[in-house]
């Protein structure tokens, strides 16, 4: 302020002074001010009158930009104000059905319409118009009147008292001088030098001197409207200090004089400022103003944030001293808080203070639970706020806070079965009052534990995962866990089903990926190894299969949102899977017809999707379902995006592709790291189970043109393995599945299973199954029949017969197993060979066609493609319908090639011998 | 009419002399004929090897090799005149686009050209394989005018069959060179002559199989190639049409509004039409497959009479 001083702009001081008792010392005089006054102030009337006079401003501006439009003749410009001003009447109906319409609006039209009529009359003037002008004259003309017709009455009555319109007139000078701002300046300048000169004279006199020599000038409609100017110019200026000067910039310097217009016939201004501070209703007035300017202006906030501070060190003043504390009074002071809220420089840690304060204060005086929920609430949500913005996390103390506001929260709805809380009950029909009548408290306690376990994720989601500090921050889950259990203890009896849908949401959502040790250690007859009491706790609680069964079923029969049903059933079905449920988990995934349509869902659910489907395939291969798993593992493997699909981090390869903001929505999704699905051990689970599919495929169709890939990975892994120029033996999980698979194309099994199962492979990837003993034994077992496939396959046909003993001993499996693999491939026409079953043997048939048959077969198959393409030029001549060969005999076309394939050709070839 | 034409055995000699020497499997040698026109038929008296090029020599003039060679023989009084040319064969693929396209030069500037064709693989297996083949001449108008679009072979009305016509062989010997020849025969093992009798079929088989299949392979492409234009061309056509019958009806609104006509704007402009795939490649590749199908057939039918000859043989033992 200083700085304006030695520059020499007095105005706002003079101002502020005129406006304030106390003299301009400190800044933050006018908050405090604020909050004294507001003691006396009444809540509900305040807000309708902001309302209005915002309303009214816009209609005054409008009204004023159309006056200067109609000293200028500038029609077209005129029309699309007035048009403007229909609107914005039209916005602030509610307004005048409340108060009346106003007169100024009234003067206008009336003015509008004569001025209208005016112009009409002068055939001259309107031979002059431009086309554009004249044009907008016309229409404008008629929209008036159709207008004017509703208003008939207060038009009239205007025109019988145009008494008001001098003062119309008057105050339409000064706003227009006001609004063309700097051309208007100097002018004004000129024109009142003297008076400026007056005012820098008098300067450091005391504010009271000022005030009076304002009351005291005589052309004080003059001179104070281009004072107006002046202030305006500063106020809009980024340093200028905020005091009631910048607050009152020229547009609602116009609005005020509206309001005083009829009970001050000298200079609006200086005069309302006059009034303010003798009469008690104006001062309320005055003092809504800056608060209303501090919300739009930065430094009207800049200021308020210091007075924030000063507040917090005279806390004990929050209430004027003697003032009874009651319900009314708490809440009118809680309102008064809120209103600052999400306003620009609103010191937020200030506004968290001052409501435990309130809260302090409120249990001090024993108002009753009602008010202190209330309270509650409100520190809640502005602990939210204290981050502007969405996409940051909130700081762990900060957040912890939180959560601790909110244990409390749940422990006073608790204790007191006379609280109903609700986000739909409104505002005034709130009973706060200790009364035989239940509390009613509006408020979302769901929406709150929401909104922190979401903050807890972004929290998770934000911090390193390899830090102390992470482990750290996951001891807060349990924390989280105990809110919402508690949470759903309480909803379960008060809340509605909907909000039971969603906390059950929640409850699965913190529990679905967990793997249920106590039961999986109880379901082997172990015993609970429990080292702490809480442990004996846990293990004494419910399984979480039931748990799970439970609310996913209730959610199943209840919820009529679909997201939520669509997650609890992927959560349901990842719980299954985890614990090795697999019919359940793949009968529930079948059932649900997801894969139909997931592609609709939002990208959260996908992920949920695309975990549900990777844990199940890996479920799958747990329970030797090497088939299942390759397909359930195939969408999210072949992509080569698992990482970005499993929402577990960011590809750099899309980096270029998308811009700062959806890396942030993308970012935003990712899965907290102690949810992570182990992407080697998901990459190895689909390797290995490609494996064993592949070689003894491949070995089986190894002359077949029309062979396709099983796993174009697996393909893709195989050629790396071989593009490599120097083979050293494996070092990382897939060169370990590419060495096996090698081994295996051989059929020497032993040397692929030391290379899937070894000290390396067992700490990269199968010590992390839970049942990592039984998962190596099925593999094994996998491994030696696989090989057994292979081997026949490859080498039959250098054998005639081949005795079972010497392949059971090979292979290490018992006769038996053999015995019914090869039955297999012999039924499946895999092998053309016979059982003898007296010697034990198997014979072979060499049917195998020569290489020159295979090339004659695929020959064959490619002129049929080639003749149906050249049917495909005939149809498009002889058009669609009208083809030659019609779509069954193209069939039977296809057919008759598929006979060609081996099989048929084989059956042939048996009937000769 | 067309003509018999003769040729010396010096000259076959010659030819696949040059092939043993210097072609080696799928390698092609070429070379130049020379001789002269009698009466109706085409004589071939001599010729003499292209050669081979290597990349060191890449300023080789080949029309200047040609002339010096001419010019020399001249000084010997050998024929002279150039009457075709001469090139081996893989498996019996010989109809490219090369091959036409020297064949055209050829006989645009001399009539009664001719390309001889030699098959090594067959020769070798005892029977002699020399053919000599010209263009029709419905193939050489098509050549002349270049068109190669569909409409163009169309209208000339021309199919593989008509592409190129055999010109039946006589090879007449100096004494000399019998004399020689029965030399040889006298000569030659038991074995060396009963190559012939080879009963193992299925190599050579293989390698025809191999050949035919990636022609069609080619071909199957080309008709994709050609499926996919002639939807776009209907499809086209479909929409110009649609364009025009909008255009009148505007037009006649316009007229009877008294409002003057749109403006004609050039309809070709608006709808290029696509551009038609070259036709004369598929008319090749099946020229090609026609070939390989007839040497496959002549190859089994003279197998299978061998086997016959050998199963008879058998039982008879």
């Amino acid at each position: 302020m200083s700085r304006f001083f030695a520059t020499g702009s007095d105005s706002e001081s003079e101002e502020s002074s005129s406006a304030d008792e106390i003299t301009p010392k400190a800044p933050g005089t006018t908050l405090k001010q604020s909050l004294l006054l507001s003691d006396d102030e009444e809540d509900t009337k305040r807000v309708v009158r902001s309302a209005k006079d915002k309303r009214f401003e816009e209609l005054t501006n409008l009204i004023k930009t159309i006056r200067n439009a109609m000293k200028i003749r500038d029609m077209a410009k005129c029309l699309e104000e007035f048009e403007q001003l229909c609107r914005a009447f039209l916005k602030s109906k509610n307004i005048v059905d409340k108060e009346g319409v106003p007169s100024f609006y009234i003067r206008l039209l009336a003015d509008l319409e004569d001025y209208l009529n005016l112009l009409w009359e002068d055939k001259e003037g309107k031979k002059k118009m431009n086309k554009n002008n004249a044009k907008a004259l016309s229409t404008l003309r008629q929209k008036i009147r159709k207008y004017n017709r509703d208003y008939e009455t207060e038009i009239t009555a205007y025109k019988e008292n145009p008494q008001e319109s001098a003062d119309e007139e008057e105050e339409k000078e000064a706003g227009d001088s006001g609004s063309s701002s700097d051309s208007d300046d100097d002018d004004d300048d000129d024109d009142d030098g003297v008076s400026a000169k007056a005012f820098l004279k008098k300067k450091p006199e005391s504010a009271p001197d000022a005030s009076k020599f304002l009351k005291s000038s005589k052309g004080s409609g003059e001179s104070s409207s281009s004072e107006d100017d002046d202030e305006g110019g500063w106020g809009s200026d980024p340093v200028g200090s905020g005091s009631e000067s910048s607050d009152e910039d020229q547009g609602k310097s116009a609005s005020l004089a509206v309001v005083f217009l009829k009970k001050t016939h000298e200079s609006e201004k200086s005069a309302d400022k006059k009034v303010s501070k003798r009469k008690k209703i104006k001062k309320e007035h005055l003092e809504e103003e800056p608060e209303e300017g501090e919300g739009e202006e930065v430094e009207g906030g800049w200021e308020k944030v210091k007075g924030g501070v000063c507040l917090v060190k005279e806390k004990p003043k929050m209430f004027a001293k003697g003032t009874e504390i009651n319900i009314p009074v708490v809440v009118k002071k809680l309102n008064e808080i809120l209103q600052a809220r999400g306003k620009k420089g609103t010191d937020r840690a200030a506004q968290i203070e001052l409501f435990n304060a309130l809260a302090a204060i409120t249990a001090e005086n024993n108002l009753g639970q009602g008010i202190l929920v209330k309270i509650k609430f409100n520190i809640i949500a502005s602990l939210y706020d204290y981050n502007p913005n969405l996409a940051a996390f909130m700081k762990p103390d900060m957040w912890k806070k939180c959560l601790d506001c909110i244990n409390e929260l749940l422990d006073i709805l608790f204790e007191d079965n006379n609280i109903f809380i609700g986000e739909n009950i409104a505002e005034d029909s709130e009973n706060l009052a200790i009364s035989e009548q239940p509390f009613r408290v509006r408020g979302c306690i769901l929406t709150l534990v929401e909104r922190m376990d979401e903050e807890f994720t972004k929290i998770m989601q934000n911090t390193d995962p390899h830090s102390q500090e992470y482990v750290d921050n996951l001891k807060d889950e349990g924390k989280v866990c105990n809110i919402i259990d508690r949470l759903l203890d309480y909803l379960e009896t008060k809340g509605s089903t909907e909000e039971i849908c969603r906390v059950y949401l929640r409850r699965i959502m913190h529990t679905y990926y967990k793997f249920d040790y106590k039961t999986h250690r109880r379901s082997l007859g172990l015993p609970a190894e429990s080292k702490s009491e809480q442990d004996q706790d846990e293990s004494e609680g419910e399984d979480s299969a039931i748990i799970m069964d439970r609310l996913c079923k209730f959610i199943y029969a209840k919820d009529r949102t679909d997201r939520i049903r669509t997650c609890a059933i992927l959560c349901h079905i990842y719980h299954h899977a985890l614990h090795s449920r697999w019919y359940q988990a793949r009968d529930l995934m079948l059932m649900s017809h997801l894969q139909d349509n997931i592609q609709h869902a939002d990208p959260p659910v996908q992920i949920l999707y695309n975990r549900t489907m990777v844990q199940l395939g890996i479920c799958a291969f747990r329970q030797g379902m090497i088939k299942d798993a390759h397909n359930a593992l195939l969408d999210i493997q072949s992509s080569g995006r698992a990482k970005e699909l499993l929402g577990q981090g960011l590809l750099m390869r899309n980096m270029q592709e998308r811009n700062a903001e959806q890396e942030k929505i993308e970012k935003r999704r990712q899965v907290p790291f102690h949810m992570h699905i182990n992407l080697e051990l998901l990459e190895c689970v689909y390797l290995v189970s490609a494996m064993l599919l592949e070689i003894p495929y491949m070995a089986a169709h190894e002359f077949d043109a029309r062979r396709r890939m099983i796993s174009k990975q697996f393909h893709h892994q195989l050629r790396v393995g071989e593009r490599q120029p120097l083979l050293g033996p494996p070092e990382s999980m897939r060169e370990h599945v590419v060495a096996a698979s090698k081994a295996m194309k051989m059929g020497d099994w032993r040397t692929c299973h030391s290379f899937i199962i070894n000290e390396k492979m067992n700490s990269k990837v199968w010590d992390l199954f839970p049942e990592t003993q039984r998962v190596r034994e099925m593999l094994v077992r996998k491994i030696q029949e696989e090989s057994l496939r292979t081997y026949l396959f490859t080498y039959s046909s250098v054998y005639d017969s081949i005795s079972m003993h010497t392949l059971s001993e090979m292979f290490q499996l018992e006769i038996p197993t053999v015995h019914s693999i090869i039955s297999k491939m012999i039924i499946n026409e895999e092998l053309m060979a016979s059982l003898d079953q007296p010697t034990q043997t198997v014979v072979m048939h060499r049917t195998e066609p020569t290489s020159l048959q295979n090339m004659a077969l695929q020959l064959a198959e490619k002129l049929g493609s080639l003749v149906e393409n050249n049917e495909r030029v005939f149809d498009l001549k002889q058009g669609v319908y009208g083809g030659y060969f019609n779509r069954d005999q193209k069939g039977s076309y296809q057919q008759k090639h598929g006979g060609y394939q081996r099989g048929g050709y084989r059956n042939q070839n048996q009937n000769n011998y | 009419g067309s003509l018999t034409k003769k040729s010396s055995q010096n000259k076959t000699n010659q030819i696949i002399k040059h092939y043993q020497e210097e072609g080696q499997g799928s390698e092609v040698v070429q070379g130049v004929l020379l001789g002269l026109v009698v009466e109706d038929r085409l004589e071939i008296t001599n010729c003499f090897p292209f050669p081979q090029h290597t990349e060191d020599d890449a300023d080789f003039d080949e029309v200047q090799y040609q002339m010096e060679m001419m010019r020399s023989l001249r000084h010997v009084n050998i024929d002279h005149l150039h009457v075709g040319w001469y090139q081996s064969t893989y498996y019996g693929s010989f109809v490219s686009r090369a091959l036409l396209d020297s064949q055209f030069s050829y006989q645009h500037a001399i009539e009664e050209s001719v390309v001889l064709i030699y098959d090594p693989i067959k020769t070798g297996q005892g029977s002699l394989s020399l053919k000599a083949y010209r263009l029709t001449p419905k193939l050489m108008e098509i050549c002349k005018e270049k068109d190669f679009t569909p409409e163009g072979l169309k209208k000339a009305n021309i199919g593989f069959e008509h592409m190129f016509e055999e010109v039946p062989i006589v090879i007449r010997n100096s004494h000399l060179i019998n004399v020689l020849m029965w030399e040889l025969e006298d000569k030659s093992t038991v074995a060396d002559k009963h190559e012939l009798l080879n009963l193992s079929s299925s190599n050579h088989l293989e390698k025809s199989l191999q050949l035919l299949m990636d022609r069609v392979d080619d071909m199957s492409q080309d008709i994709v190639k050609f499926n996919t234009y002639s939807r776009n061309l209907s499809k086209q056509q479909q929409q110009k049409h649609q364009y025009l019958q909008r255009r009148q009806q505007e037009n006649a609104q316009r007229q009877s509004r008294g409002e003057p006509q749109l403006p004609e704007e050039d309809i070709n402009k608006m709808f290029k039409p696509p551009q038609p795939p070259p036709r004369m490649d598929t008319l090749l590749i099946a020229g090609q497959v026609n070939n390989y199908c007839q040497n496959v057939k002549e190859f089994t039918s003279q197998n299978l009479g061998k086997l016959f000859m050998a199963e008879a043989l058998q039982g008879h033992n």
